[in-house]
């Protein structure tokens, strides 16, 4: 069992815990900034995105497209190295909460449109013949329906996010991720450190889809 | 403004090759391991179904970074002296396969009952009635999101620049750091990996419509 525990460098993972724990935490801050700012974004681009106006809907399109057809990985670069050129220094931690927010937003703002476009048009008729004005009839017939078929893919979609944020490590920020390359950098120790990491990701991933489930069964157990 | 763009173009072309080939061969080789083992899990009992859900689960809980990462460090550790190329497309490869496996059991799952039933009836073996009842629908419901995924890992070939690996993304870090032009490389490399992954997008949305109006 001793030579078991050794082999994964358990005693060594114990004396790097105090960093580990640094880094976790900072994954944590990344990804809950970064999901608040992912929601609002996506909440934002959509009602101009389903507007119908050619001028506001052609360049959310195209921003959209763009956003969710190339790697997040150079649109942090690109708002890391490319900001202080515009004048504008922000810190790595906000770049990266930028670039993870305007990704995930465009793919939830996709995930909002096609939510409320599943409602079937008889909702809507139905809504109007009531009298209820189109902003109303939004409100109080379509979105609680289409919000109750947008969880899960809102879900899936912030898991990713958390999984994401591993990628903020190119841009020097210590969390999870370079905090277990640096660990093996300075002690020369090995994979038992990504071990342990990819572990603790499991752990934050499934604890968070665990928590999701039982969010959205209560919310469908109150409609 | 974009002269450096072109100046650079050669070399970043090179980049853009070497992505290619991660996407082919990691993408290539993951979707055909996911296609086995969704295929299986869907049709084989005891506990097959198990241990892939633990593979899909156990993947796909974690980030491919970390992934790349792992397979760097530990493969040689474990006496396997690949290099670290081969390494990170190990990794590519494993992640594809989870996603892949997902799709392939979600698509053989959607043939209707019946249909097996009915195969069943006419006393076609398992294999037979893989072959002619189940992968003939099963291929046009996975089609769509094997794409969408296939995009998503072409993106994530990206992330082998993190490790160390060249590609693409690295290309256009050495210039960015030659150049200092940041907003020209960066944009001017995500419209190269825009040229890339758009027309597969273009391709899942187009089936995606055409099959739900054939069902």
């Amino acid at each position: 069992m001793d030579a078991i525990l050794d082999f994964f460098g358990f005693a060594f993972i114990q004396s790097q815990l105090p960093r580990f724990w640094d880094g976790f935490r900072l994954t944590l801050a990344i990804s809950g900034a970064s999901m608040i700012g992912a929601v609002m974004w996506g909440l934002a681009l959509v009602g101009p995105r389903m507007s119908g106006l050619p001028v506001v809907v052609v360049p959310i399109v195209a921003y959209i497209e763009l956003v969710r057809n190339t790697p997040l990985l150079l649109q942090i670069y690109l708002f890391y190295f490319g900001l202080p050129l515009l004048g504008l220094p922000l810190s790595a931690f906000v770049c990266g909460v930028i670039a993870i927010a305007s990704q995930h937003g465009a793919f939830l703002c996709e995930i909002y449109r096609a939510g409320i476009q599943s409602i079937s048009r008889q909702q809507w008729e139905g809504a109007l013949a009531l009298g209820m004005t189109r902003r109303k009839a939004m409100r109080q017939v379509i979105l609680p329906q289409a919000v109750l078929k947008v969880v899960p893919p809102i879900g899936n979609q912030l898991v990713i996010l958390i999984k994401d944020t591993s990628l903020v490590s190119a841009i020097g920020i210590i969390e999870l991720t370079l905090s277990g390359k640096m660990v093996i950098e300075r002690s020369g120790a090995s994979f038992e450190v990504f071990l342990f990491i990819a572990a603790a990701y499991l752990l934050l991933t499934t604890t968070f889809g665990v928590v999701l489930r039982i969010a959205e069964n209560s919310l469908r157990a109150r409609q | 403004m974009f002269d450096v763009l072109g100046a650079n173009l050669p070399y970043l072309m090179k980049g853009a090759q070497q992505t290619l080939w991660l996407a082919i061969v990691g993408v290539g080789l993951g979707t055909l391991l996911g296609l086995v083992l969704g295929v299986t899990g869907a049709m084989v009992g005891g506990v097959v179904p198990a241990i892939v859900t633990t593979y899909v689960f156990v993947i796909r809980g974690i980030p491919v970074l970390v992934w790349m990462f792992l397979a760097y460090y530990m493969l040689p550790q474990l006496g396997l002296m690949v290099g670290d190329m081969t390494a990170v497309i190990g990794a590519l490869i494993l992640y594809t396969g989870a996603f892949v496996t997902e799709i392939a059991r979600g698509a053989v799952m959607a043939v209707p009952k019946h249909q097996t039933e009915a195969a069943k009836a006419l006393g076609m073996r398992k294999l037979t009635m893989l072959r002619l009842v189940i992968l003939p629908q099963a291929t046009s419901l996975s089609i769509p999101p094997l794409l969408n995924n296939s995009v998503m890992m072409i993106k994530a070939t990206s992330y082998v620049s993190v490790v160390g690996v060249w590609e693409l993304t690295y290309a256009a870090r050495e210039v960015v750091e030659r150049t200092l032009a940041a907003f020209q490389i960066f944009l001017g490399v995500m419209l190269i990996y825009f040229l890339i992954c758009y027309p597969l997008t273009l391709a899942a949305r187009y089936l995606e419509k055409r099959f739900s109006y054939e069902h």
